[in-house]
């Protein structure tokens, strides 16, 4: 059986290869527009049916790579339960792959060892593209393919000869929130700090009024901050310079020969963070606060923070255990917590760069994120089934089951609308272009180190006394100029290909 | 002369040696020794079998590398030139196996031709058996290891070589073809103008590194074996068991909770700041040398323990009467430990010592784990506290380029062995071996 499958896939690739080269002799009509759209519509099709047949193969396993969070909480049992009960006709049979949640497909996958379907980030996954060790996904052919915005496939979108491909189906997205206690708030901020009467406090709409916040906070001297967050981190830091211009890499984050952490008025985003710095302690220069922010959030150390949505239940649990410590019941104080932590969009950013500025002009800060996703090893001996359990998993149904046991942000539409709240926030910011995907060529792993230097570095020039290294524009445009050098020597100095 | 020549070679070599040259094993069964040929016979047939089958084109694939790219989209199934160049490696150390057993059979013709001559009688398979049990049992018990030597030992240095010769990495990684370049990745780092600068300030700081921490480490464990070998301390057990939780604790967990000690968070700082100073950046960017010296001393609360084990061990069989003596003639405390004490010990851990340094001089995890992720001003995609090891995965782990790692890890392998060899030529381990046999 598996000898006639394996004969009927290689027919069916020589086909789509011999169509191929026909088109290009020019033996269909490709003078014309119309012909040219028609005759790329076809190639791509006929490649992808080389790989899908159409057929579902009987009778085989798959194994699927999923996060560790989504075994732990039960989600991905249920999904392959699921699966498995919709496809025991066809004795197709979904496991878990019992794998590494970052294992490197590349160095398993030739070998025999990966798995058939991986659930990764977009920047993991379109690694796997160079070596051609994942399958392109017929995208347009998904019930999910409208569901989902342009910006979420576009992390997953390749161009091979001229064809744009789709290596992976957006799942989740992964941005920054901001998170902050309501009961922080003054008790006259309705009248005082709500200027535009939307009955959504100024400081956590623009980060001018956070700012002046953040200082009254620090002026009592009771060692309470407002808004905290480690500058170290890459992930948050540099949405303030995409703010103003900045880029990780050109041509829509596909050309490395262009790195822009330095590029537009990415200063005076660094100088935004410079500002912030100052009205934090030294704890912002390494990830102490990275490290206690839940507890210091509870405590009322800190007003507000930024992070990722997916931690809100560990911020509500400390909150909960203070207010336990405080006399509360249990349910009392998980209630009194889901009132007290708000997550919510981040706040806006002043045009001049200047948090000291009044009736600013606003520009919404544009935050880094990451589109989760599944992916298709080139690997797998049933590549028609892994697509139907990627189809199967990414069903409208199962994404809500997702939202609702693991908290994430849904990258379909009509989930992020049912699920509201955040994850319809962080939808529209993607749809708005105000999430800055994570690039998904290899490069990006060459960031990192960098870019946390030149923060960490921007953050402790807050702490210098006299020997400040970033006391003017220019010398931050020189510090940011030096960090695209270093991405650059890192990417390409040692590259003999 | 040449006739003399071949006279002698003639009459050296029999006929039946002449047949084993011919066909393995052939020579053995003219004289009788039937069990001994079929044994060569067999490793002859396994040899063409093997090399029939696949040693020969693992062979010429250790030339090529590869010819057929795979493409998994297309279902073409394409060469594996790193699986290429391991089986290549294998077969040439199959090749060089089956050499050697030709040789061996040579040699062994020639022999029992001897002992023919002189009135022997060759040896039955009953008694090569035995003599694998008596005489040459070491032959048997270290057949085992050594072929376990060759595979995970010499096969890895041996693909690590080689692989700084090919262009391995980047981006070409299999399923792309790997080709081999020559010297191209040493020329590649001997000419690129970014790295001169920053190798010799790494290599500087590296051999200091070394070098102190090594000392640190050997004195401050022969102190407290010292110490607790005194037989004024009370509870010796107690004490000693002290520092082995230090060792018994993984050692990236003890560098991680390291650096949380040393944050801005951390407990050190906590203190610092409620007695009304400012916190200190012990680990941060600007923390040169402080960060250097808490690499030190949380390199010794590592290493001190074994230390001070090997130490105790090597004390427990030191001369008490030649202590005694010194004493006696009036020598100090320092003088008994500078002329008695650690010569004794010196010459028993000379060995220790240089396996201290390389370890040391690549001790990849302790500033990995204390002050990683910085690139300093003034240093190639590098920090000030970084080692040639933590620069070397900077440079090339991190960026996949196995190749450009291979090639100065053979530098780093270089460097070491030199000063290995120098030290351990110059101690009295080497020189006065003979005097302790």
């Amino acid at each position: 059986m598996k000898k006639l499958w394996c004969s009927l896939l290689i027919s069916s690739m020589c086909i789509g290869l011999l169509s191929g080269c026909g088109k290009e002799n020019g033996e269909t009509p490709s003078g014309t527009q119309e012909g040219k759209a028609e005759t790329e519509t076809t190639e791509k099709s006929a490649d992808l049916s080389a790989i899908y047949s159409g057929e579902l193969e009987k009778d085989v396993t798959i194994r699927v790579l999923e996060n560790d969070t989504a075994i732990a909480e039960g989600y991905f049992q249920e999904v392959i339960d699921a699966f498995n009960e919709a496809y025991a006709d066809y004795g197709i049979v979904a496991v878990d792959a019992n794998m590494d949640q970052y294992s490197n497909l590349a160095d398993d996958g030739p070998y025999g060892y990966g798995p058939d379907v991986l659930y990764q980030a977009n920047d993991v996954l379109m690694k796997y593209v160079e070596g051609k060790h994942i399958y392109p996904i017929p995208a347009q052919n998904l019930e999910s393919y409208d569901k989902i915005p342009q910006t979420a496939w576009d992390a997953y979108k390749t161009v091979i000869d001229g064809v744009t491909y789709y290596m992976g189906v957006p799942v989740n997205v992964q941005s920054s929130m901001l998170y902050y206690r309501k009961d922080m708030l003054p008790e006259n901020w309705e009248t005082e700090w709500d200027k535009n009467g939307n009955k959504i406090p100024d400081m956590v709409e623009n980060w001018n009024d956070m700012y002046r916040y953040s200082q009254s906070i620090v002026d009592k001297g009771e060692g309470k901050f407002g808004y905290m967050r480690s500058m170290y981190d890459v992930y948050f830091s540099s949405g303030f310079l995409f703010s103003y211009g900045a880029y990780v890499f050109g041509d829509q984050n596909t050309n490395a020969e262009d790195i822009g952490f330095s590029a537009g008025n990415a200063e005076i985003g660094a100088n935004v963070l410079l500002q912030q710095a100052g009205l934090m302690n030294e704890d912002c220069i390494d990830d102490s606060v990275t490290v206690s922010a839940y507890s210091k959030l509870a405590d009322g150390t800190y007003f507000a923070t930024m992070t990722t949505p997916d931690v809100k239940s560990l911020f509500l649990k400390e909150l909960a255990m203070v207010y336990e410590n405080e006399g509360m019941s249990a349910d009392e104080a998980k209630a009194k917590a889901e009132e007290n932590l708000v997550v919510t969009d981040v706040p806006r950013l002043p045009a001049s760069g200047d948090l000291t500025e009044e009736n600013p002009e606003l520009i919404p800060l544009k935050a880094m994120g990451g589109v989760n996703g599944y992916a298709i090893s080139a690997y797998t001996k049933a590549p028609n089934a892994c697509l139907a359990f990627v189809e199967f998993a990414t069903n409208y149904d199962m994404i809500m089951k997702r939202h609702e046991t693991l908290g994430i942000v849904p990258a379909r539409s009509d989930a992020a609308e049912a699920a509201g709240g955040i994850s319809e926030i962080m939808y529209h910011n993607l749809d708005e272009g105000n999430i800055v995907v994570m690039p998904s060529i290899r490069a990006v792993e060459q960031i990192w180190t960098p870019a946390q230097t030149f923060f960490q570095d921007l953050a402790k020039d807050a702490f210098r006394t006299s020997d400040k290294k970033y006391g003017s524009l220019e010398q931050i445009k020189a510090g940011l100029e030096a960090v695209d050098k270093q991405i650059y020597d890192a990417v390409h100095t040692l590259a003999t290909n | 002369m040449k006739d003399g020549v071949k006279k002698n070679t003639s009459e050296k070599w029999g006929k039946n040696v002449k047949l084993s040259m011919c066909l393995m094993g052939l020579g053995q069964f003219f004289y009788g020794q039937i069990g001994r040929g079929l044994c060569y016979l067999a490793i002859l047939l396994l040899a063409v079998v093997y090399f029939v089958y696949r040693g020969f084109s693992d062979l010429i694939g250790l030339f090529t590398l590869g010819t057929k790219e795979a493409d998994t989209w297309l279902g073409l199934e394409g060469d594996n030139s790193v699986v290429m160049l391991l089986m290549g490696i294998l077969s040439v150390i199959a090749l060089l196996f089956f050499v050697f057993c030709y040789l061996s059979n040579i040699k062994d013709a020639y022999e029992t031709q001897k002992l023919c001559e002189r009135g022997g009688h060759p040896a039955k398979f009953k008694e090569d058996l035995k003599q694998f049990l008596d005489k040459k049992f070491y032959k048997t018990v270290l057949f085992l290891p050594i072929v376990g030597v060759c595979v995970f030992n010499i096969l890895p240095i041996i693909f690590m070589i080689l692989i700084a010769f090919t262009n391995y990495g980047g981006n070409i990684v299999p399923p792309k073809l790997v080709d081999w370049v020559g010297i191209d990745n040493f020329v590649q780092i001997a000419t690129l103008s970014q790295f001169a600068p920053t190798f010799g300030r790494i290599l500087i700081w590296n051999l200091i590194w070394a070098a102190v921490s090594t000392a640190v480490n050997y004195f401050a464990g022969l102190g407290l074996a010292l110490l607790l070998n005194k037989e004024c301390v009370k509870g010796k057990a107690f004490w000693r068991a002290f520092p082995m939780l230090a060792y018994a604790v993984p050692g990236f967990i003890t560098l991680l909770g390291f650096k949380f000690m040393f944050s801005y968070g951390g407990p050190i700082n906590q203190i610092i700041t409620d007695m009304g100073y400012r916190a200190v950046g012990f680990l941060d960017i600007d923390a040169k040398w402080i960060a250097r010296g808490i690499g030190f001393a949380v390199n010794a609360w590592i290493s001190v323990p074994s230390i001070m084990l090997l130490a105790t061990g090597i004390l427990s069989n030191r001369d008490a009467s030649q202590m005694e003596s010194a004493k006696i003639d009036g020598a100090n405390a320092f003088q008994q430990f500078r002329h008695i004490t650690l010569p004794f010990v010196l010459f028993s851990t000379t060995p220790v010592l240089i396996s201290q340094f390389i370890g040391n001089f690549n001790n990849f995890g302790i500033f990995f784990f204390l002050r990683g992720g910085l690139y300093i001003d003034g240093y190639f995609l590098a920090s000030d506290t970084d080692l040639l090891i933590n620069w070397l995965y900077n440079l090339s782990i991190s960026n996949n380029y196995y190749n450009v790692g291979a090639t100065i890890s053979l530098v780093i392998f270089m460097i070491t062995s030199f000063i290995s060899l120098l030290i351990y030529t110059r101690s009295s381990s080497y020189r006065e071996e003979d005097t302790f046999r």
